[in-house]
């Protein structure tokens, strides 16, 4: 049962600056994110599949529609839990199938991957996932 | 049996002599600063200079065979490696690069040793106080080995900061993501000096010099940590859920499905020569 699920690429340059500048703090720390297209966000919308809240970086798996109509898993990167802790998420903030609206670095590589932020996740009805305390 | 006791009393004395002075000292917690609770790293984050922007910015003080290797790292990373950055294998940071706070920091000073216990990547330092010097025949490591002197330039009765010095470092290690390079040789040594910030006692600074046969002079940084009160700790395990792998000297990610995925454009796929592979 998936729901509606869209894929829309646009790059935003207020949003590429923001999310860079987010992006040079979490993200940097563990490992280089070069490999992530930080200066050509994207957004996309999808179903969570799995929401792995484990170190050293959380993993977000997407199911993501393309333009094709074809569904496909996207692998999401973000911080550590311990910086997600900090930032107003935990392990229970996402669970399979909410749908949920994400501005993402892709990978270079073209491959069904990229980056995410925190504050850059949003439900359907655009409540941010994160709470910060 | 006098004989006996006497042997023991003498051996006992002789053990006594040859303990360290501050190990027979008393531990009066009144004497050392106030370093306890959670401290959490301020500046820039994965940047060994938390003044400066990453990569060429930190302007590491590298001699011309070393400032090679970190442009081939950095030309690297550019296409979406990780050039000689060992920490994406899970591999610990070490030090110095461990000074750098990715997560926060707990300091516990007890008599003889004063422990750092590193939430990111569970690291651990131990800097050990009762005056020993460095051994001779331990085996290196990521972390190295620490000895620390506190210090009283008063005179007051009341210790001011911990010094510390560590050596017998293990490699790989880099400063920083971007792949800033220590010498091959691994005999990085660090100084380090811990103080409470005068004006705001939930500051500790950090003030690290390195010398390694990679710089062409000593480098040194200021690293400032505030202190959290209402303390969250999280558990941070490398090897849980790393996504990254080195095959072959090439880095690809796994994506949730258990799949490889390539990290660079047009990347190749790795050797498959010993596998039986069915053809189409």
């Amino acid at each position: 049962m998936r729901a509606k699920v869209s894929i829309r690429l646009r790059s935003t340059a207020v949003l590429a600056s923001l999310v860079l500048a987010a992006a040079t703090g979490a993200a940097l720390a563990h490992h280089s994110f070069a490999m992530f297209d930080m200066e050509h966000p994207i957004e996309i919308s999808g179903t969570v599949k799995e929401f792995k809240f484990v170190s050293p970086h959380t993993l977000l798996i997407l199911e993501v529609k393309g333009a094709d109509g074809i569904v496909k898993d996207w692998t999401l990167e973000g911080g550590a839990p311990g910086n997600l802790v900090r930032e107003g998420m935990t392990a229970k903030s996402l669970k399979p199938g909410d749908e949920i609206t994400a501005t993402i670095n892709p990978l270079h590589s073209g491959a069904e991957g990229g980056s995410y932020q925190p504050l850059a996740i949003k439900f359907k009805n655009g409540t941010p996932v994160a709470q910060p305390k | 049996m006098l004989f006996k006791s006497m042997i023991c009393f003498i051996a006992l004395g002789a053990a006594a002599i040859a303990r360290p002075a501050a190990a027979q000292q008393p531990f009066d917690e009144s004497r050392y600063p106030d370093f306890a609770g959670q401290w959490e790293g301020m500046g820039r984050l994965g940047v060994f200079d938390q003044t400066k922007p990453p990569g060429r910015g930190q302007q590491a003080p590298l001699t011309p065979e070393y400032q090679a290797i970190f442009e081939a790292n950095l030309a690297d990373v550019a296409k979406g490696g990780f050039g000689d950055d060992p920490v994406y294998t899970c591999i610990p940071e070490g030090m110095p690069r461990a000074t750098t706070l990715v997560l926060p920091m707990e300091i516990v000073v007890t008599r003889n040793t004063t422990y750092m216990l590193m939430e990111y990547l569970s690291m651990l330092r131990r800097v050990y106080t009762d005056g020993r010097d460095f051994p001779t025949d331990e085996d290196p490591s990521w972390m190295g080995y620490s000895v620390g002197k506190w210090v009283d330039p008063d005179s007051s009765g009341r210790f001011t900061a911990l010094e510390v010095e560590t050596r017998n470092l293990k490699n790989p290690r880099t400063f920083d993501p971007s792949g800033i390079p220590v010498h091959k040789d691994a005999e990085t040594i660090v100084k380090e000096r811990f103080y409470l910030d005068q004006a705001n006692h939930d500051i500790l600074h950090d003030e690290v010099t390195v010398f390694d046969h990679a710089l062409t002079h000593p480098w040194t940084v200021l690293k400032n940590m505030k202190r959290e009160r209402k303390p969250i700790w999280v558990e941070s395990i490398c090897s849980e859920g790393n996504v990254h792998v080195n095959i072959g000297g090439q880095h690809y990610m796994i994506n949730g499905d258990g799949e490889l995925m390539p990290s660079m454009k047009d990347q190749p796929p790795p050797s498959l020569k010993h596998f039986n592979q069915t053809k189409n």
